[in-house]
């Protein structure tokens, strides 16, 4: 589904990923660890295609198509979620609004017809009670007063409501009580299944306890160090990066 | 031939069609229009909006007979139309319309050659107590003639005491060279309520010049939104004098122009009486190619004690070659007032455009969100549903959605 080969990106000039490469099939949940700085959250950046990310080597291929050709909302068309660390907040755009826009440009993009309205409400409200949002919340801006949590919760909404085939959510589980955390967990397991793909970017093993990774990957220093399963995760819960940094 | 020949040429033949007694008042106006001609940048208050290249125009009067109805007609409002300055058919009431008018005293050169020139217009004065039962749509349509015309109106709307209404002053331009001047003179009675409406939409070509003089007696309630789209030459001013204690005024714009266009708004406020307030709400979409002057002024008068003020300006620019001068202003003779201002520009929020762009909306339409989310504060001021979807579709925003929750 994504094959990440040999990929270098720079951010204003520096070099933060040097020689990546990740190969992620349908089905399958991928846990990104690594220390504060090792280039997790560029990588999904650069998957996502947001401006300021500039790569200068290597390749990224979705579905065997070039992604780095791709502007983002095509990407996003195409399925690619991305789930942001710090979410946005947009006063004057509500939350209805912006899921109307990007389903029906999601479905413009496939040739189809838009969404019918009453459709669309009954799938977001369905969708809003898994994450507990109140419904009254999403006619407010996006994110606009929303706590922590609650546009952590407001990002796994948009992605249960746009159904992307791969998931990229990074450090989703980051500021959540454990509350959240379950709710931010239960959502992402609703969402498995054979077709779709999951990449867990995340600085703690606590996620992990919830959502089982089907593989877990150490980024450090811009590049995977190590790759491993389940067990691994708990070894660096243990151990924490520095023996592998120093390796 | 010097300096205002034209107009001299165009009053006389003017001024022949009078009485003895009604061209006397008018040729003093006009000898003040001839001493300062248009104001040109030496005039503070018209700095970026030098008038002086009219000095040398050719302005017709207006002879073709305004003919059929425009379309831009609100279905649930009452409507009165003037097209080059003269009124097409018959108004609903009557008095709605005058055809002479007073001449209050011209403080710049475009003023006096307005009351020289003056046609009659607008006249809308209610009893105490009254209630306008719809709301009034006056549109002034400019049309394009074979020649370069002019047109100069003066307008009335006085309410009584406790008396309501609600006004739109409609501006719309085909683009045709005109010149077309109105002054509206608002007097307000104690707890009286207007809320007034000018839209302004047209078409680069013209040039147009408003100015609304407004008068609060005792506890009276002025509600403005003045909305410019479209690319002339326009300058607008907007006094607001709060001359009774009690007073209260909530005036809100937005000016989004066309490429182009020179769009100049000075809204003053004048707090001259204690316990009265003010708030001054205005936002701009600039893009390049484009003139947009805002100057927002709130004085308050020795003795306007327990003033309470408040102006916000913000400016959105649209590219990095757009320019708007906005200028707050204030000016306080009083000790104990709350009197709060500020002024931003800025630019369109990157990191919220690479967030919609993130959901699979396209560029433009991502824009356009973040553009209409910006102009939310202004439009969501505009109690009436199909002015409101009018201007939205002139603005080429997309439409709000709200999640009905009780469905």
């Amino acid at each position: 589904m994504l094959e990440i080969t040999n990929l270098h990106a720079r951010v204003e000039e520096k070099e933060i990923l040097k020689g990546l490469n990740l190969s992620i099939r349908p089905g399958e949940v991928h846990a990104i660890m690594g220390p504060n700085g090792a280039g997790k959250s560029t990588l999904s950046n650069v998957i996502a295609g947001r401006e300021g990310y500039e790569v200068t080597d290597g390749t990224i291929a979705f579905e065997g198509r070039d992604l780095l050709a791709l502007d983002p909302e095509i990407r996003a068309c195409e399925g690619i979620f991305l789930g942001f660390q710090y979410p946005v907040e947009i006063p004057g755009v509500s939350n209805m609004t912006l899921l109307k826009a990007a389903i029906n440009a999601r479905r413009k993009h496939a040739g189809e017809t838009e969404i019918p309205p009453n459709d669309f409400l009954a799938w977001v409200r369905d969708r809003a009670k898994l994450v507990k949002i109140d419904p009254k919340m999403l006619s407010r801006g996006v994110n606009e007063g929303f706590s922590g949590g609650e546009k952590k919760r407001n990002e796994i909404l948009q992605m249960l409501v746009l159904q992307p085939r791969l998931m990229i959510l990074d450090e989703t589980d980051s500021g959540l009580d454990i509350d959240a955390l379950k709710i931010v967990s239960d959502g992402i397991n609703a969402l498995r299944g054979p077709e779709r793909a999951t990449v867990l970017v995340t600085h703690y093993q606590r996620l992990l306890d919830y959502v089982q990774p089907d593989f877990v990957h150490v980024l450090a220093r811009g590049r995977i160090v190590r790759s491993g399963g389940p067990e691994l995760a708990k070894e660096l819960e243990e151990k924490g990066y520095g023996w592998l940094e120093a390796a | 031939m010097s300096d205002l020949a034209t107009y001299s040429a165009q009053f006389e033949r003017f001024a022949n069609a009078l009485t003895a007694a009604e061209r006397a008042p008018r040729s003093v106006q006009f000898s003040r229009f001839l001493a300062s001609g248009f104001p040109d940048k030496h005039v503070e208050d018209w700095r970026y909006s030098d008038l002086s290249a009219l000095n040398e125009h050719n302005y017709e009067p207006d002879v073709a007979a305004a003919d059929h109805l425009p379309e831009a007609l609100l279905a649930d409002a009452d409507a009165l139309v003037y097209v080059n300055g003269r009124l097409l058919g018959e108004p609903k009431h009557g008095q709605w319309h005058s055809d002479t008018s007073e001449l209050p005293p011209p403080a710049t050169g475009v003023d006096a050659l307005n009351a020289a020139f003056a046609s009659g217009g607008l006249r809308l004065r209610m009893d105490r107590g009254t209630v306008l039962d719809k709301p009034l749509q006056v549109l002034f349509v400019s049309r394009a003639e074979a020649q370069a015309t002019m047109s100069h109106q003066r307008h009335l709307i006085e309410l009584g005491d406790d008396a309501q209404a609600k006004v739109l002053l409609d501006f719309a331009g085909d683009g045709g060279e005109r010149l077309a001047t109105h002054f509206f003179d608002v007097r307000l009675g104690r707890n009286a309520k207007l809320t007034l409406y000018r839209v302004q939409n047209e078409a680069a070509g013209g040039t147009l010049v408003t100015r609304i003089d407004t008068r609060l007696s005792r506890d009276a309630k002025f509600e403005a939104v003045t909305i410019d789209l479209g690319g002339g030459f326009t300058r607008h001013d907007l006094d607001v004098s709060l001359a009774e204690s009690g007073a209260e005024t909530t005036i809100a714009g937005l000016y989004a122009q066309a490429k182009g266009s020179h769009i100049d708004n000075h809204v003053r406020a004048v707090h001259a009486a204690p316990h009265c307030t003010s708030r001054m709400n205005y936002r701009g979409l600039v893009d390049e190619k484009t003139k947009a002057v805002f100057n927002g002024k709130v004085v308050v008068q020795p003795g306007a004690q327990k003033t309470d003020s408040e102006q916000r300006i913000a400016n959105l620019l649209l590219s990095r070659k757009a320019e708007v001068n906005a200028k707050p202003d204030l000016e306080i003779y009083a000790d104990d007032v709350k009197c709060a201002h500020g002024a931003t520009v800025g630019q369109l929020d990157e990191i919220a455009l690479a967030y919609l762009r993130s959901r699979g909306i396209d560029k433009d339409t991502a824009r356009a969100m973040l553009l209409r989310a910006f102009a939310l504060q202004i439009l969501d001021r505009i109690e009436w549903p199909a002015l409101r979807a009018r201007i939205e579709a002139a603005l080429h925003l997309p439409a709000e959605l709200s999640l009905d929750t009780d469905a």
